[in-house]
């Protein structure tokens, strides 16, 4: 079923670097990873060891829990390093591609030819599962499947584009998905959040408690359908390059889990870039994987997150101002209009000027001290869920898990909170108030 | 902007201050000045890379800001007002009038500024957190809504109580639940209610005639039975006795529309504020019986405090309702309980301190009906 809804709270931050429509070709990349630590709760069990050959849609890391669910290798090759972080605690296994070995169509998950999408095959890790955001559970029964057709982050591709030409395939990873649950894709219309699936779930089908849906990103259904069509895995996704920071912003064809060193020399400015006033270095700066609101930090020789599809180059801030809270601000961007910025920009819409465009700085600084909760009606601005989001993070820092439940945290994952966050005077961590609470609800219910 | 010498500075007698340093127990008081000269290099580390550049301290200066017109033309008035009634009036041009208003307001600030952070920082240092900035400006209002009179050790004390009683012993800025201006306002009204109110407080006698001089707020007028004898275009301007920044609507309205227009200020609050006393100004008409009953009901948004509380006092975030449905009821109730305890109650002239501290305490509740609506609405739909 196709949903029109609208939205009208929310936020477009004008951050610059957007991509330009050209797809550069970089399924060539040698290695690749996949990394536990995207997927919320997968507790991850090797199945293989350094130096072993793998071939795409093999598993690499199974599931404590839930033994079917595995992570495939992206390509065929040989696993050249298991990478273990603090506690050893597995965050990536890489995968150099080796093309002497072959990605035979896998025809064993298939009756009577058909293939048939189960938790045992290689494309099932794309599916997640609200509340909590695990990977589904192929023992719960969702009241739907829900599928985002526009990603309204900053810098976000354009996804009809990113899609171009895979029509087909996304038509049969529909079709395959039907065979679940009733599948729902929606195109909104609206700021951000508009394009994230927890708005577009709660305008159409709120998740209550002890319901279940599940979510695919748009470019993962093409990547079922494909696997459904062929029976190769061949995931692959057209990734946003932008932001502030990169020298060239555009799109890039790439498989999943893909080295992002030859991305990042490519776009990473020369040292002398001039950014608020003082110069960076190659070193300042900082690349997000995902949204800059909601994505994680990775290293020039990281690799790209799981259900990641766009990579964010950022000036780090880490630098002081001289009375930064007095200074007009004619570059500083903010949701309220207390700086210069602001006023004009109101000022140019109030006289019926033409849209004053600012050049806005942006980079990683929190741009000013922790406090308390004291500032609200901000949040309720940017938060188009029926949800008091203030009250529920309070509720969420008192560990109030009744009244958690009563405020509706079921229905929501930190990246509904990441425009809350950004807004926030405060400089709260919502995202991980909000993360932490659902893990304590999440072990509960899986306890 | 950076400064670098300024950092260079900072950069060298951080270590005297840091933990383990020699003077590491005044680290608090340390960061307060090196965050109030230097925005802090603190970066994000992960949910939103980048933020928002408004913070406590920016919020904190705009009102400020808008605290400005009033409290400039304050100074005037009270200088206005002292020429006035002692026959000097053409005599004094109008920068002295301002000046004597200044030269009074000067030592009230600072003595609310010296006393109030001094037990901020004393806190901040206890508790070993940051210093908040929230006192800058409580620190500002409360010498505003005090009557010019004001003894100095009765300003301190007021202030020492509003830190320590009002907001301190909740854990500081941002967790209490009384306006921290007000509670000192309401300190003095209570403890020296001879020097808050009556005709002898309202005007600033000179340095060489010491005797106080009587001048009736219009609110004084009318809780004796009198029309006010001031006209609704005094009242606007603000040229009228009353407490030292409080009087003109005029100057207040322009710190009303800075704080709507950078989003700083509820408007639903501010409007209810408004909404609330004009219609219950109304009833009151509509009833009649006395001079204050029969007051066009737009006198009261010009009399006493009732502009100045309702844009800088209301609209406190902290101490406020924080939904917007709960903000609309908090705004309209303060409006009407403001105008009703003018009008029927004779032993406060003034009803809006009253008012908004009551309304302080309510808002936990009215917040609490409004999201019990959505927690219901939530069970409802489990249940069908």
């Amino acid at each position: 079923m196709i949903h029109n809804i609208k939205v009208k709270k929310g936020l477009n931050i004008p951050l610059g670097g957007s991509a330009e429509r050209l797809v550069v070709d970089m399924r060539g990349t040698e290695r690749y990873a996949v990394k536990p630590p995207d997927v919320v709760g997968f507790i991850p069990r090797l199945a293989v060891a350094e130096g072993d050959s793998v071939a795409a849609g093999q598993p690499l890391v199974t599931d404590k829990n839930l033994p079917q669910l595995f992570l495939p290798s992206p390509v065929d090759g040989v696993v050249e390093a298991i990478v273990r972080g603090e506690k050893r605690r597995l965050t990536e296994v890489v995968v150099r591609k080796n093309r002497n070995i072959q990605n035979h169509p896998n025809n064993q998950n298939s009756q009577n030819g058909q293939r048939v999408l189960s938790a045992e095959v290689p494309v099932w890790w794309m599916i997640k599962e609200r509340p909590f955001g695990t990977i589904a559970h192929p023992g719960h029964r969702p009241k739907g499947i829900f599928v985002s057709l526009r990603d309204t982050n900053p810098l976000a591709p354009d996804l009809d584009f990113a899609l171009k030409g895979r029509e087909h395939e996304f038509d049969a990873g529909c079709q395959a998905l039907e065979t679940l649950a009733p599948l729902h894709l929606v195109h909104a219309e609206g700021p951000h959040p508009a394009g994230n699936i927890g708005t577009q779930i709660a305008q159409i089908s709120p998740i209550n408690k002890g319901e279940c849906v599940w979510t695919v990103g748009a470019q993962d259904v093409a990547n079922i359908g494909r696997w459904m069509l062929s029976g190769v895995y061949s995931p692959e996704r057209v990734i946003a390059v932008g932001g502030p920071a990169a020298k060239a912003p555009k799109y890039y064809r790439v498989t999943c889990g893909v080295d992002i060193s030859r991305i990042a020399d490519v776009q990473t400015l020369s040292p002398s870039y001039p950014c608020l006033g003082w110069q960076a270095s190659a070193a300042d700066t900082r690349i997000v994987s995902g949204s800059p609101l909601s994505g994680t930090q990775v290293a020039a020789d990281g690799f790209l997150g799981m259900y990641d599809q766009q990579l964010c180059f950022i000036p780090e801030g880490d630098q002081h101002e001289f009375m930064g809270w007095l200074m007009p601000g004619l570059t500083k961007f903010s949701f309220s209009k207390t700086f210069l910025s602001g006023f004009l920009v109101k000022l140019s819409q109030l006289v019926k000027l033409d849209k004053l465009s600012i050049p806005y700085t942006f980079n990683t600084n929190l741009h000013g001290g922790r406090r308390p909760l004291m500032f609200t009606g901000g949040f309720e601005r940017v938060f188009p869920l029926d949800i008091y989001p203030m009250q529920l993070i309070k509720a969420c820092i008192v560990g109030d898990i009744e009244l958690q439940e009563q405020l509706g945290i079921y229905e929501v994952e930190p990246e509904d909170f990441a425009l809350c966050e950004f807004i926030d005077p405060s400089k709260t961590d919502i995202q991980t108030i909000i993360r932490e609470a659902l893990e304590v609800l999440r072990k509960e219910a899986t306890a | 902007m950076r400064i670098k010498w300024v950092e260079q500075l900072f950069d060298k007698i951080e270590p005297t201050f840091s933990e383990g340093g020699k003077l590491g127990w005044l680290h608090s008081t340390f960061d307060a000045f090196h965050t109030f000269a230097l925005t802090p290099k603190t970066i994000t580390r992960s949910g939103s890379h980048i933020r928002d550049a408004v913070d406590s301290k920016r919020s904190i200066i705009v009102v400020i800001i808008a605290l400005l017109p009033a409290l400039l033309f304050g100074m005037w008035n009270i200088g206005y007002q002292t020429a006035m009634s002692t026959g000097a009036g053409a005599d004094w041009h109008w920068i002295y009038m301002w000046w004597f208003g200044f030269l009074r307001m000067l030592p009230m600030i600072a003595v609310s500024y010296i006393v109030g952070l001094a037990i901020e920082f004393a806190f901040a240092q206890y508790r070993g957190h940051e210093v908040n900035e929230g006192f800058l400006a409580t620190g500002l209002l409360i010498p505003m809504i005090v009557p010019v009179t004001t003894p100095l050790w009765q300003l301190a004390l007021a202030v020492a109580f509003a830190v320590i009683i009002g907001k301190e012993v909740f854990g500081g800025s941002g967790m209490n639940f009384l306006n921290p201006a007000l509670v000192a306002r309401a300190f003095l009204f209570f403890a020296y209610p001879t020097h808050m109110s009556g005709d002898k407080v309202w005007i600033a006698s000179t340095w060489w005639g010491n005797d106080a001089i009587a001048g009736a707020t219009p609110m004084g007028e009318l809780a004796t039975g009198s029309a006010p004898s001031a006209s609704a275009l005094d009242m606007l301007i603000g040229t009228i006795p009353g407490s030292t920044c409080e009087t003109s609507f005029i100057a207040i309205a322009l710190g009303a529309m800075l704080l709507l227009f950078t989003g700083i200020a509820s408007w639903r609050i501010m409007l209810g504020v408004f909404l609330g006393g004009g219609l219950m100004g109304l009833l009151f008409n509509a009833i009649g019986g006395n001079a204050y009953m029969e007051l066009p009901f737009y006198y009261h948004f010009l009399m006493g405090g009732f502009a100045f509380g309702a844009v800088f006092m209301a609209t406190d975030p902290v101490t406020a309702a924080q939904t917007n449905a709960g903000k609309w009821i908090y705004g309209l109730l303060i409006g009407v309980f403001a105008v009703l305890l003018r009008v029927c109650n004779p032993a406060y002239p003034e009803g809006m301190m009253l008012s908004i501290l009551f309304m302080n305490c309510m808002a936990p509740l009215i917040d609490h009906c409004i999201v019990a609506r959505n927690i219901k609405m939530r069970e409802r739909r489990i249940g069908k």
